[in-house]
């Protein structure tokens, strides 16, 4: 009938890999196999049999927390601080990323890409720097003062705030802005009218994003001294009171996830375009965010008793050029660099193990905890629902509380710190793999569910071929955020680069410290860009 | 045959145990999906090829992957699961491509082929399968004639052979070329049903013209 019927058969052609991506999946299955090695076979002992016993008293005591009406009002005063310091910090993030995008946006600089890359630089010093690193800092140049905290949050915050509001600004379309300059609007007025419309709901919605994360951080820098419901906890812990431990457990995780739940919905309503109607009408429950929020950072400077007059005192400026004047020169020993050298491999086992543990139980649970899109047996609804209460209260406990309880049963190291990060991001990755699943096209698993194809096998060609993807990418970008995250454990003992800054910070070795803060930034910075190097690949 | 929205797809997801019906019985190969579960439903689907209007390919899966999935009913999930890695049965597969003229394209990502390509990728798919019965949903509606042809007659083969192929069709000549039966449905019920020997191009265009 045609020349198609007639051609001989073809032979197939070769299976030819795509070079790049076989390429990072080698890559990265080695990196999990090498950190495998390095914490199990080469790590000596890692259990500690007799912390069992204190395990099963603190796990003994989760049903029964402290609940006597002192503890409460102690715990409730904290749970006002933390909120205190989190609207701060938050505030002064969006203050600050609001001053800075102008300098690092790509419009600003047009065509001057030298200076934009200079900018970009600046940012990676207080962006490599986790939040706890930056409060052990600056409670050594200001003392047991409320500014620690929100300028321990505010400044790394601050220096991403401004790297995505300038990403939104540069992302923003182009149109308008130019219409404006072309007609001899100044540059300033032209961004104004031109960008900051079409950018103004991305801005917000990620200034709430920013304020949800504070409540998390402020809670955390309490482990390590900054006060808050996380001082109560690490109090209670080293008193040994298991079930005040408790009570702060859960109030820290209700107040998380209630920072959690309202951040998202207010989200949604500056995410979503606004649907016709009365555009001049304002949206209340935005506008009740907004005002609500300003109203919070005055309440918190009050309640925290802030005073400017702190950080210009003749006091901090002595022990701010102390500080710095023994920091330099850094100590650049061959003794101190074999030790950063170890403890950074450390560190990135301890990531890397974290990450691998919570792909892998993302990808065995999402299935799960996906909301099955037609109609499903009691029984399965029942599963699901169990397994989004597990996830949901795996990411509620911040990690460094994970690290603690871990530490009960294991020896200080790289697995109950790697555990503690995994089970925590586990517990986020968990929630987003199963959100990418029911997002999927369910119609060639059935197609595929048609042609009698087993439930497996209809999940591996219909589903996991989409999922892969958006879920892969997710854990290279979790990745970033777990290494910034194994010094904050490792300030708590669990090993890595943490645990030596901790060691140096006590001793007051500035010169070390000050390598070893070097040491951490660039090694982010090099995480980050194998990540974003890796996700691109994956597009 | 019917206009849009008339009942095509549904029979034909009806006739292959995805939907179950709202009244009455269905036998399909003489048994009724919706009385049988697990391993006898599996059995009797695997019996069943469907070419879906929409294809339903995984997008992000090379073409073998898709047209392997045609053997999912008969691999087990290890097999299945390494099949990803490294394909299996590639030779058949390519034999399957091959009929329809896309044995090069074995290795290509599915989505970067066009719409006609994706279609007899999905027609490669059900050839792999082997089933007595086909059910195909416009499985030609992206071809040129000349491959409409062709893909109808490999779709047919089954049905030479004692099986048989229900598909709905736009294109009245096609359905006289290679259909013994053409039935006409109009808002869910069969208002026409006769031998094809027994119609004309113009009664099926008129068909069209007048909904009942």
């Amino acid at each position: 009938m045609t020349a198609l019927l007639d051609r001989p058969a073809a032979p197939a052609p070769p299976l030819r890999r795509d070079r790049r991506r076989w390429g990072w999946g080698l890559a990265a299955a080695a990196l999990v196999g090498w950190s495998l090695t390095g914490t199990l076979v080469f790590g000596g002992d890692a259990l500690n049999p007799a912390g069992s016993a204190v395990l099963g008293r603190f796990a003994g005591a989760a049903l029964s927390p402290a609940l006597d009406a002192a503890f409460l009002s102690v715990l409730a005063t904290a749970t006002l601080v933390t909120v205190a310091y989190a609207a701060l910090g938050a505030g002064l993030a969006v203050l600050l990323g609001a001053l800075g995008a102008p300098l690092v946006s790509r419009t600003t600089w047009g065509r001057r890409r030298s200076g934009w890359w200079l900018a970009r630089g600046a940012l990676a010093l207080p962006r490599g720097l986790h939040e706890a690193v930056w409060a052990l800092l600056l409670l050594n140049v200001l003392g047991l003062d409320p500014w620690v905290g929100v300028l321990a949050i505010g400044l790394p915050y601050g220096a991403v705030t401004a790297k995505v509001f300038a990403d939104l600004l540069d992302e923003a379309p182009r149109g308008p802005y130019e219409a404006l300059l072309a007609t001899g609007a100044g540059r300033l007025p032209a961004a104004l009218y031109g960008l900051l419309p079409a950018a103004a709901g991305g801005l917000l919605s990620y200034a709430f994003y920013r304020l949800e994360c504070a409540v998390r951080s402020a809670a955390v820098l309490g482990l390590i001294g900054a006060g808050g419901l996380g001082y109560q906890l690490s109090l209670s812990f080293a008193s040994l009171r298991w079930p005040q431990v408790w009570t702060a457990v859960y109030a820290l995780a209700l107040l998380c996830l209630a920072a959690d739940a309202a951040g998202r919905a207010v989200r949604r309503r500056a995410g979503a375009p606004r649907s016709g109607g009365d555009v001049h009408r304002r949206d209340p429950v935005l506008t009740g965010a907004v005002a609500g929020s300003v109203a919070l950072v005055a309440w918190s400077w009050w309640y925290l008793a802030l005073s400017p007059a702190t950080l210009v005192s003749a006091r901090t400026r002595d022990d701010l050029g102390f500080v710095l004047a023994a920091a330099w020169p850094p100590d650049a020993s061959a003794g101190l660099l074999a030790d950063i050298g170890a403890r950074s491999v450390e560190t990135v086992q301890m990531s890397v193990l974290a990450i691998a543990v919570a792909v892998a139980g993302a990808a065995l649970l999402a299935g799960l905890a996906a909301r099955p899109a037609g109609t499903a047996s009691a029984a399965r609804r029942l599963v699901g629902a169990l397994v989004r209460v597990l996830l949901l209260l795996l990411r509620a406990v911040p990690p460094p509380v994970w690290a603690l309880v871990l530490l009960f049963v294991l020896l200080p190291g790289v697995l109950p710190g790697a555990l503690a990060l995994g089970v925590y991001t586990l517990g986020v990755l968990g929630r987003l793999a199963a959100e990418v699943t029911e997002e999927a096209d369910p119609r060639p698993r059935a197609a595929l569910r048609a042609l009698g194809a087993r439930p497996a096998g209809a999940w591996l060609f219909g589903v996991l071929p989409q999922a892969a993807g958006p879920v892969l990418a997710l854990a290279l970008y979790r990745w970033e955020v777990a290494i910034r995250d194994t010094v904050l454990v490792g300030l708590l003992g669990a090993g890595g680069l943490g645990a030596l800054l901790a060691s140096r910070m006590a001793a007051f070795d500035w010169p070390a410290v000050a390598t070893v803060l070097a040491a951490i930034v660039v090694l982010t910075f090099v995480v980050d860009l194998l990540s974003d190097r890796a996700r691109s690949a994956l597009r | 045959m019917g206009a849009s929205g008339a009942g095509k797809s549904t029979l034909l997801a009806v006739a292959n145990g995805s939907v179950p019906p709202t009244a009455g019985t269905v036998a399909v190969l003489g048994e009724d999906p919706t009385t049988l579960r697990g391993p006898a439903l599996r059995r009797l689907r695997a019996r069943v090829g469907t070419v879906h209007q929409h294809l339903e390919l995984a997008g992000q899966l090379r073409v073998v992957h898709n047209v392997n999935a045609g053997r999912l009913a008969s691999w087990s999930a290890a097999r299945a699961a390494w099949s990803l890695v490294r394909p299996q049965g590639v030779d058949d597969a390519v034999a399957a491509l091959d009929r329809v003229g896309l044995a090069d394209r074995v290795y290509d990502r599915t989505d970067r082929l066009s719409g006609g390509q994706r279609q007899r990728v999905a027609v490669a798919r059900v050839l792999l399968q082997g089933p007595e019965l086909v059910l195909a949903d416009e499985p030609a509606s992206a071809l040129d004639p000349v491959l409409a042809d062709r893909v109808l007659a490999l779709l047919g083969e089954p049905a030479a052979r004692g099986g048989a192929l229900v598909a709905s069709l736009h294109d009245p000549l096609l359905a006289l070329r290679h259909c013994d039966r053409v039935v006409g449905l109009a808002a869910g019920r069969v208002v026409l049903d006769a031998p094809a020997t027994t119609l004309s191009a113009a009664d099926l265009t008129d068909f069209y013209g007048t909904p009942a």
